[in-house]
């Protein structure tokens, strides 16, 4: 590339150069140069730039759909150390009737109980939830409903649900479980991939 | 059986966050491809794109409760899987195998320019040819969508460095492509 000369560089007579131009196109074209915006040259070498770099992400996307699957050797390789550092929370106590024991549930696993109870309801899936409170619990759960699933059944659905499970299998006083719904899906979601 | 094939980016981000691996693993495997092929743009080898990926969704794995936006998780890993593909790239030896073979690829870059059946196998040709801190600038900008300043701290490099590249990248991919239509 030659840098010897301006009017090599000079693009249309604009008075510009491509990394000036460079500069411009990334900055949003703000505040607006005319003699970039008039120039019919510069328009196009701006139009080009935008297209190619909006075909680099197809690149990128075409990458991905040509090659989807996934090694398995490097997908167990990964799932075993995710597996290794398991989300426990904190420990929480339950009681037992033997002073000398110690019996605790980790928060790790009631969240594992409250999804599945919360996921049996149908039409639902559990997105978070939090546990608060050691003797006296306070369970807050997010959920999305399938479209068309009555919003408030749902909810008190996986209300009871959850509170059955904690009773069932935790010796837990649950005081209250608060449902929230905050997000709605269609059966064929594949995912926002924008 | 829920199957969480269906759920959306958000709510798989949200139980992953909260310890459910099997969510995490339909994130993984949903975005394992783009992630992959991002990573094998910027670091320019496929081997090390695994590599990158792997230690970035473990990284994730870590520290999805600080996800503030979980419909976002896609961008969210993304920037992970550069940052580990920069760290790598900052860690290599200046010469090793890889510069040979990008050295061939510059090599028939033209010719497949030449071939190429459509304007994104030409790109891909052009891409390819480019000299490497060049690439990674086109990349980290035009894909990852990261200003002159992150890619300067990423590439331990300085703003002006990367301005020059990008330009240089640009007036390349332009010419080149011109010539292709």
């Amino acid at each position: 590339m030659t840098t010897d000369t301006t009017n090599d560089d000079d693009i249309g007579g604009s008075g510009y150069t491509l990394e000036q131009l460079s500069d411009y196109l990334d900055s949003g074209r703000t505040p607006a140069i005319e003699a970039i915006d008039d120039n019919a040259e510069c328009q196009a070498v701006l139009a080009s730039l935008e297209r190619y770099g909006s075909l680099s992400r197809e690149l990128v996307s075409r990458d991905a759909t040509d090659n989807p699957a996934l090694d398995e050797g490097w997908l167990s390789g990964l799932f075993a150390s995710i597996t290794r550092e398991v989300k426990a929370g904190r420990d929480i106590p339950l009681t037992s009737s033997d002073p000398l024991t110690r019996l605790t549930i980790t928060e790790g696993a009631i969240r594992g109980l409250i999804r599945s109870a919360g996921d049996s309801v149908n039409g639902v899936l559990v997105g978070r939830c939090s546990i608060t409170g050691d003797d006296d619990v306070t369970v807050a759960v997010s959920i999305s409903v399938l479209l068309g699933t009555p919003v408030h059944l749902a909810a008190e659905a996986v209300r009871q649900a959850v509170y059955t499970a904690l009773l069932k299998h935790t010796e837990l006083t649950v005081s209250s479980v608060d449902v929230t719904v905050d997000d709605v899906h269609v059966i064929a979601n594949g995912g926002d991939r924008s | 059986m829920t199957d969480l094939s269906l759920a959306s980016d958000a709510i798989l981000a949200e139980r992953s966050a909260d310890g459910d691996s099997l969510a995490f693993s339909v994130l993984v495997r949903r975005h394992g491809p783009y992630l992959r092929a991002f990573a094998t743009r910027l670091t320019g080898s496929s081997a090390d794109a695994d590599d990158v990926v792997q230690e970035a969704l473990i990284v994730a794995w870590a520290q999805l409760e600080n996800l503030d936006n979980p419909s976002k998780v896609r961008s969210w890993l993304t920037s992970i899987v550069s940052r580990k593909a920069t760290d790598r790239i900052r860690a290599r030896k200046p010469s090793s195998e890889l510069d040979d073979s990008r050295a061939e690829l510059a090599e028939r870059g033209p010719e497949q320019r030449a071939i190429a059946a459509s304007q994104l196998d030409a790109l891909n040709a052009v891409l390819a040819a480019l000299p490497e801190g060049q690439r990674q600038c086109w990349v980290l900008k035009e894909v990852g969508g990261y200003s002159y300043e992150e890619i300067a701290e990423r590439l331990d490099t300085t703003v002006a460095v990367v301005r020059g590249r990008l330009a240089r990248a640009r007036a390349t991919v332009v010419t080149e492509m011109e010539l292709w239509r």
